[in-house]
């Protein structure tokens, strides 16, 4: 059994803890710490781990404190927040489309979400923020994709290809006002092309900083039902759950994370295929592994980043090539594997 | 192809929408001789075409639109219609021989599989000029060979949209390898970062003529096939029944789509939905017979692309817009509406 049943002391309640699922997160919590650490650690000038622990408490030098307090714990806070929130909002988009490769980067809300961005960074006569052009190119890119496939659930592949050529749209409209901006520096360009960490706008990470812990409560106050949603409309009906509601509140909640995730990071989509996967692996069969998917999010965009600061230094990588290039072969294993269902 | 209407086309309607095509695709191609991005009008474009042409002699003013008239645009024109022409056919082969209606070099991973190519040589020492063409053909190859294998996956051949997706990762895993090297390499950015987003602009007419041996090669290939190709969409034993090799044909149909896309992107970098567009068109104007899709798929192709290329110097004067950003505009809703209109198997 990997159930254990866990009694008040007046045995008036109980709960279940999934023994496996609670290893999952807490290995995941422990890489995760490690790696951001590390993030805090290495660098242009390292920082010995001590000497970091104590700058992020604001002890030591003040150069040092500046570099991990003003630097890279921004940074660290912008890279953890949008992964989970990207692997958040991949693990809802696939449960509620019953299909693993139903993430919001492959099905165009990503790409939505950053041509409105972008719109508002270029100044082509919208005032709003960008976080909040991210929230109605998402909204609008998931509203096509619906029109344009009828609904979700019950044609999921048509869903997918909608999504692709909604997506594909967005991101010819994105560098059509890339292309119109005078931004010759490339690397002004990149966040919203490959998606980056490297400029962060603070506002959109404050943002995320309060939606996301507000989203991950909503989604697990979702998640007996999506467990249920996951088999069928009927079965989930039989168990009295509201089928209709639910998809909406857990796509609501995948567009909001999203959006909000792009404004912060750019389009990094493919953190919300492997986060889940990962998760999805480490934890137990039953259920939906949201809060597991979100670790192992905020840990691979914290990796990425690190690697791709590190890996070539002075020259950086941006995070979004380097999930592209790790992601991409395990999608396609995926994908090709011979005589496997996707679906469900 | 599967799952369309068998309906029964009069012999001659063909042939009457070829003829219109290619009028269409002449007046487009006078159109992208007239009108740029540049201060050079309509009107000075013409008397500038009808002094290249004509031969007059003429006033200074004159002089300098035949300059661009005869320099500028008269290359770009021909190269947006060996492009369009070529991708479009290469979109009906691929097509035909994954028996895909989706089936689409730009979203399989072909062109991007080329430009990475390019990437390498370039990053590597190559000069662009010389080594682009045949490193774009061995790209593609490449990408080519990869969308067949993935296609006789057992369960991915019969699955119309997961074969797409597998290319739209495929082409996102070498797009990223592509950006990588750019980010590598100063020099090798400057020199492709414009090419990499697909443009037809500042093309020299001796990159034209080292397209054409590819492109003749591809045609000759293309001729030869077009019958054998119409049995294997019977499918495979009734080819063979009739005297065809599939293995052979699919060969020939991998070299020829290489070529034909290697030739494309060398010249006018990764484009897509071209191959896709111009097929779709091509069956709904002509019927389901391969051949004629075919060959109507060459004028379509062609005119798609001049006519994505004229927009893409009038729209945002007097800056030019990347001409893969408006074939996507334009290719994206038809993927949509494919998907939508078929009765895909496995939809």
């Amino acid at each position: 059994m990997w159930r254990i049943a866990a009694r008040g002391h007046d045995g008036r309640w109980s709960i279940l803890v999934d023994k496996r699922a609670t290893a999952a997160n807490l290995l995941l919590t422990g890489l995760l710490l490690a790696a951001s650490l590390a993030s805090l650690c290495l660098g242009s000038a390292s920082i010995g781990a001590t000497a970091a622990l104590r700058g992020l408490f604001g002890h030591g030098d003040a150069m040092t404190v500046f570099v991990i307090r003003e630097l890279r714990l921004t940074r660290l806070a912008a890279g953890l927040l949008s992964g989970a929130a990207f692997a958040l909002a991949g693990c809802l988009m696939q449960t509620l489309a019953r299909n693993r490769l139903a993430t919001p980067g492959i099905i165009g809300i990503d790409n939505g979400a950053t041509a409105f961005a972008v719109a508002s960074v270029v100044g082509t006569g919208f005032g709003l923020a960008p976080p909040a052009m991210a929230l109605a190119g998402a909204a609008t890119a998931t509203a096509i994709t619906f029109g344009l496939a009828g609904g979700v659930g019950t044609r999921g592949y048509r869903f997918i290809v909608a999504g692709i050529g909604v997506g594909a749209a967005f991101g010819a409209g994105t560098q059509l006002m890339l292309a119109r901006a005078p931004i010759d520096n490339a690397n002004t360009a990149y966040p919203w092309t490959v998606g980056s960490l490297n400029a962060a706008d603070p506002l959109a990470v404050e943002l995320l900083a309060v939606g996301l812990p507000a989203a991950l409560v909503g989604a697990g106050l979702l998640a007996r039902a999506l467990a249920a949603v996951r088999f069928s409309d009927a079965v989930a009906r039989g168990l009295g759950i509201r089928v209709g509601r639910c998809r909406l509140h857990a796509l609501a909640l995948a567009v909001l994370l999203s959006a909000l995730a792009v404004a912060v990071a750019g389009p990094v989509g493919l953190i919300a295929l492997m986060g889940p996967e990962i998760a999805r692996h480490l934890s137990s069969r039953r259920g939906v592994p949201l809060f597991g998917a979100a670790l192992a999010g905020a840990l691979i965009m914290v990796v990425a980043d690190l690697v791709g600061r590190r890996v070539l230094a002075p020259i950086e990588i941006p995070a979004g090539l380097i999930t592209s290039v790790v992601g991409a072969p395990f999608l396609l294993w995926i994908l090709l594997r011979p005589g496997h269902r996707i679906g469900a | 192809m599967t799952g369309l209407p068998l309906v029964s086309v009069p012999r001659n309607r063909p042939r009457l929408w070829l003829a219109l095509l290619s009028a269409g695709l002449a007046a487009a191609c006078v159109a992208s001789l007239l009108f740029g991005a540049g201060s050079t009008g309509p009107g000075a474009s013409l008397r500038g075409l009808l002094a290249w042409i004509a031969g007059l002699d003429a006033g200074p003013d004159d002089a300098r639109a035949r300059f661009v008239v005869e320099s500028l645009r008269a290359p770009r024109t021909l190269i947006g219609v060996l492009v369009g022409a070529a991708l479009g056919a290469a979109g009906a082969l691929l097509q035909a021989v994954t028996r895909n209606p989706l089936a689409e070099p730009g979203l399989l991973g072909v062109s991007a599989g080329s430009a990475l190519a390019v990437a390498i040589a370039i990053a590597l020492g190559a000069s662009a000029a010389t080594l682009r063409v045949p490193v774009a053909q061995l790209g593609a190859l490449a990408g080519c060979v990869a969308v067949l294998a993935a296609s006789r996956v057992r369960g991915v051949g019969d699955d119309p949209i997961r074969l797409v997706l597998a290319g739209a990762v495929l082409s996102g895993l070498l797009g990223s390898l592509t950006s990588m090297i750019l980010l590598f390499d100063e020099r090798t950015a400057d020199e492709i970062r414009f090419w990499v987003v697909g443009s037809l602009a500042g093309r020299r007419p001796a990159d034209i003529m080292a397209l054409l041996p590819g492109l003749g090669v591809a045609l000759a290939i293309v001729v030869v096939i077009a019958r054998p190709l119409a049995a294997l969409a019977l499918g495979e034993r009734v080819a063979t029944g009739l005297g065809h090799r599939p293995r052979t044909v699919r060969l020939l149909v991998i070299v020829a789509v290489a070529l034909l896309v290697g030739s494309a992107t060398a010249i006018a970098g990764p484009i897509a939905f071209v191959g896709l567009v111009a097929p779709f068109a091509a069956r709904l104007l002509a019927g389901p017979d391969i051949r004629r899709t075919l060959w109507l798929s060459l004028p379509i192709g062609a005119l798609l692309t001049v006519g994505a290329d004229i927009a893409s110097r009038l729209l945002v004067r007097p800056s030019e817009l990347p001409l893969g950003v408006l074939t996507a505009l334009v290719g994206a809703p038809v993927l949509v509406a494919v998907v939508r209109l078929r009765r895909l198997p496995g939809l």
